[in-house]
């Protein structure tokens, strides 16, 4: 299960390049004081008083403000583009032409949002009016507006190479033979739909240019790829690029890679000899940066008289828009299938391309698999969770799922659950649904820490990493107090910045895990040196020495030590420094949760209330207890929210978003939130994995097996809105 | 999905009303209501004064301040803050920019406003409230002190408005239920998802003065 699920996962826990890890760096090796407690924010202050700086709030002397003028039509041929009325406005900067009409490679634009031209102007309202007053002349082209239409051959022909790429089948054992042992079987389809990141910041930048040097701000997972975007779409070397980002309004995977508007910006920018900030708007955002791309499988399944899955056939799609694919999800999810096959295509349409949306491939893969295993479970009579049980691949440390459902089936009230169908007479009915999930994690290099000891006894962690709400800021402070034997307030923690040196980008739950070690490192070696400094005063070995509770003194007389200042005061005048990249041993790969739901289901008016979570969820080690409830948390409503509410719709007709706001795209507020229990499993002998994704995967799942075993009736795609359930309702009837 | 909704506002509070207009022409054009334009005209349906839309003088009292701006009477009191400002006042955010996730959330009177769909003209005498302005002497105001501490807040960037909210909401009720709770929060919107933080951060406030 290792091999194969470590695939599931962004991160792949890196190929051991590096050797591994001396055991006396090791999360073992010292008393662990801080990793592991509950610490409150660092940067909590700063974010709550409205001092934290984002993207959003950075104002530089003489700035400007650019817009970009975008495609009305989701396929459209550039004819001409006219800026001279927008150079009437007032506070016109200047403007730049992205699609040049006489540009047969680029003057096509494929879906609602492509980008054609951009503006700057002394106020972001200017900016907006010079917009609005470019005139651009499109010639509207046939467009691939329906997956459904696509797949039948009655869409207009948009995509080289046709609008449907079929992929490979995978295969294996015997699927014939799998049918025959069959008793019961199953023949239905599953899907889930597009949804967008809506990160509250939105995407954008503040460029300013120094000569050829270029500073910018960008709202980013990832400081140092944003620089490398920036240098090789600007053909600038990487030295002239810095990227800073001290704080970002969420990202979710849509901000892994620095868009369009990133060098949109940067060219306005250089055109304009002043800096420019260009961040897009809620409509933009809906549009051009990223969604989750919509899966969906017809499936045929088989199982054996004692509950076993022996035949598995499934034939999946999905689009992620314009070229893009959407064949990431693992078929049927974490359940063995000894006879299986799996065929998928993948779709385009002319909308705004995927990217990855926390934990990519796992909710939809998990959606299409749970509803079916309960479906199978009525079939062949038996609880679901005993048939889960039956076909879960073998327990170990990444694969707990086994004794998970049983600890939660006590803790939530299984018992409780009535067969599908709540009984109760009257519209209010009760359910109780459950799924589990998985991700990869896991760490990787490069990601150089580099840590100072200065002779007043402060101490610096600096690593060229990014906080993007997960409190990453605080986790480099507590790993490094931790090593030191000091509190995290005694550490000054700097990141967001590609002066700080290189790591990794924030996604696929690897933050924790690809800074840790390197940081941990860093701390022991300087420590080690301070240790060298005093250790004869002290009148012992190195060795010999110990640092805790803000101190350092000897191994078997504690009395005989020195607090820390007093030991920095030995420094001198050059603080003491030591650098240390990721290195294996101290992490490693895939996590393991499961998910209890409970609802109350109205099936006068189909509207879902999820009344209860209870989340069981491993991490490896856990660094902050607190924040790393607050992902748990966080993954049940982002979750939820794809269960019930938001859906990205587009008008048959047009091709347009016709909801890419946030009153009509559809998001929980904080009467739709459940009340929530979260059991956090530590795995300190497995170190660190991650857990920005795994808790996001099983909710909706959960949900929708809730509302069946609620209604007695199977929603097979998703969201489950009330219009949907009524529908079902009535054809039930 | 229950959303905030803004009360009409008062028409006689708008600071338009013929009658100031009236007032300002009779003082031979000199702007005594800080509200008249370069070029003022009045509405012959409604009788408001029509300001813009160049810049015209507009003076905010915010956090206790007097703030005198020179802003086209479109510019929203979010962006007038944010934007118009020598020391611009950053803290709330712009999420939809349409009144829908609350991002923008201030105190005008005690009430709260989406400042993105607040036009900062409308709201010249007014006590307006913003996240900047909670903190006393770099002490934080407790509902602030309680977001911290039960890590109510991820990305940070929807904070300031569920700051802002909670502290009208315990103006109002000082020991709200938790219904109270959940409805005085609805027109907020987090998406990294820290609900269940914020609801035990506001329940755990003791002690915020009725307001």
């Amino acid at each position: 299960m290792a091999s194969s699920s470590s695939k599931q996962g962004q991160g792949r826990g890196g190929a051991p390049q590096a050797p591994p890890v001396d055991p006396k760096y090791n999360w073992t090796s010292t008393p662990r004081t801080v990793v592991g407690s509950r610490v409150k924010r660092l940067d909590g202050p700063d974010k709550v008083s409205g001092r934290a700086k984002y993207t959003f709030d950075v104002a530089r002397p003489g700035m400007l403000y650019g817009r970009i003028i975008r495609s009305p039509y989701p396929h459209a041929k550039v004819v001409s583009i006219d800026l001279s009325p927008a150079q009437q406005i007032k506070g016109f900067k200047t403007a730049l032409i992205v699609r040049d009409p006489k540009d047969d490679k680029t003057n096509v634009l494929m879906y609602q949002g492509d980008e054609v031209a951009a503006v700057v102007a002394d106020t972001e309202e200017h900016a907006i009016d010079a917009a609005r007053a470019v005139k651009v002349q499109y010639e509207p082209l046939p467009a691939v507006i329906s997956v459904d239409a696509a797949l039948a051959g009655r869409a207009p022909e948009v995509f080289t190479g046709g609008n449907v790429r079929p992929g490979q089948t995978q295969q294996a054992g015997d699927l014939d033979a799998g049918f025959k042992d069959a008793k019961f079987t199953l023949d239905q389809t599953y899907q889930t739909h597009v949804i967008t990141h809506v990160c509250m910041e939105s995407h954008g930048t503040v460029c300013e240019w120094d000569g050829d040097k270029l500073t910018a701000w960008v709202t980013t997972q990832g400081v140092n790829s944003a620089r490398d975007n920036f240098a090789s779409g600007l053909s600038i070397p990487q030295s002239n690029v810095r990227v800073i980002c001290q704080y970002m309004g969420g990202g979710f995977g849509s901000k892994l890679q620095l868009g369009p508007e990133g060098l949109i910006c940067a060219k306005l920018a250089k055109q304009a000899g002043a800096p420019v900030k260009l961040m897009l708007d809620r409509k933009e955002e809906h549009l051009v940066t990223g969604n989750r791309p919509s899966a969906a499988a017809h499936i045929k399944a088989g199982v054996s008289a004692d509950g076993v899955l022996v035949a598995y056939d499934a034939e999946s799609w999905g689009t992620g828009g314009a070229g893009q694919g959407a064949g990431g999800f693992q078929l049927p999810y974490i359940y063995l299938a000894p006879n299986k096959r799996r065929t998928h295509k993948d779709v385009f349409i002319n909308t705004g391309t995927q990217r990855p949306m926390r934990a990519p491939g796992h909710p939809q893969a998990s959606f299409l698999t749970e509803i079916m295993m309960d479906e199978l479970a009525d079939l062949a009579k038996m609880d679901p969770i005993q048939f889960r049980l039956k076909n879960l691949p073998p327990e170990a440390p990444n694969a707990m799922w086994g004794s998970y459902l049983k600890e939660g089936a006590e803790g939530f009230g299984w018992n409780k659950r009535h067969p599908t169908g709540d009984p109760t007479p009257g519209s209010i009915k009760t359910g109780m649904g459950v799924a589990i999930g998985t991700w990869g994690g896991g760490g990787r290099g490069p990601s150089v820490a580099h840590c100072e000891v200065g002779s007043d006894g402060s101490v610096i962690m600096r690593v060229g990493t990014q906080d993007i709400g997960t409190g990453t800021r605080t986790l480099v402070a507590m790993v490094t107090a931790d090593a030191l034997g000091l509190q995290p307030s005694q550490v000054t923690p700097e990141i967001g910045d590609t002066q700080y040196g290189v790591s990794g980008g924030s996604g696929g739950s690897t933050t924790a895990a690809s800074t840790s070690p390197g940081m941990r490192i860093a701390a022991l070696k300087a420590l080690e040196a301070l240790k060298e400094k005093i250790a004869p005063e002290l009148g012992a070995s190195a060795d010999a020495l110990v640092a805790e509770g803000g101190r350092i003194y000897v191994k078997d007389n504690k009395a005989k030590g020195m607090s820390w200042p007093d030991a920095c005061k030995r420094i001198g005048t050059q603080p003491i420094t030591a650098d240390a990249d990721w290195q294996p041993g101290m992490t490693s790969v895939t996590t393991s949760g499961a998910q209890f739901a409970e609802v109350k289901v109205d099936v006068k008016t189909g509207i879902v209330r999820v009344t209860r979570v209870l989340a069981i969820q491993d991490c490896g080690l856990v660094l902050n207890q607190l924040t790393a409830e607050s992902q748990v948390y966080g993954g049940i409503v982002g979750s939820l929210n794809f269960a019930l509410f938001e859906d990205r719709i587009l008008d048959r007709r047009t091709g347009q978003m016709v909801n890419p706001n946030m009153e009509w795209y559809l998001l929980a507020g904080m009467s739709d939130i459940p009340s929530i229990e979260v059991r956090l499993k530590n795995m300190p002998e497995r170190g660190v994995v991650g857990l920005g994704e795994p808790p996001t995967v099983p909710t909706a799942a959960a949900v929708a097996l809730a509302v069946r075993n609620a209604t007695g009736f199977t929603v097979r795609s998703l969201p489950l809105t009330p219009a949907k359930i009524i529908q079902s309702l009535q054809q039930k009837a | 999905m229950p959303k905030r909704t803004h009360e009409p506002k008062d028409k006689a509070e708008s600071g338009f009303s013929r009658r100031n207009f009236l007032k300002t022409v009779g003082a031979g054009g000199v702007a005594a209501g800080a509200v008249l334009a370069k070029a003022p005209g009045v509405d012959a349906q409604t009788g408001a004064a029509a300001v813009g839309p160049g810049p015209v003088p507009v003076t905010l009292n915010v956090n206790g301040k007097t703030l005198r701006l020179d802003i086209e009477p479109r510019t929203t009191l979010l962006d007038a803050l944010r934007m118009h400002l020598s020391d611009p006042m950053t803290g709330n955010k712009r999420g939809c920019d349409r009144g829908a996730c609350g991002a923008c959330t201030m105190l005008v009177d005690g009430r709260t406003v989406y400042a993105c769909s607040t036009l900062a003209i409308e709201v010249q005498g007014k006590k307006i409230r913003n996240v900047d302005g909670l903190a006393e002497n770099g002490k934080l105001h407790p509902v602030q002190q309680a977001f911290c501490d039960k890590d109510a807040l991820m990305c940070g960037f929807c904070t300031p408005g569920f700051v802002v909210a909670s502290v009208g909401l315990l103006e109002k009720h000082p020991n709200p239920t938790p219904e109270q709770i959940r409805k005085g929060l609805d027109g907020n919107i987090c998406r990294c998802g820290t609900f269940s933080r914020i609801f035990e951060a506001v329940s755990s406030v003791k002690g915020v003065q009725r307001g």
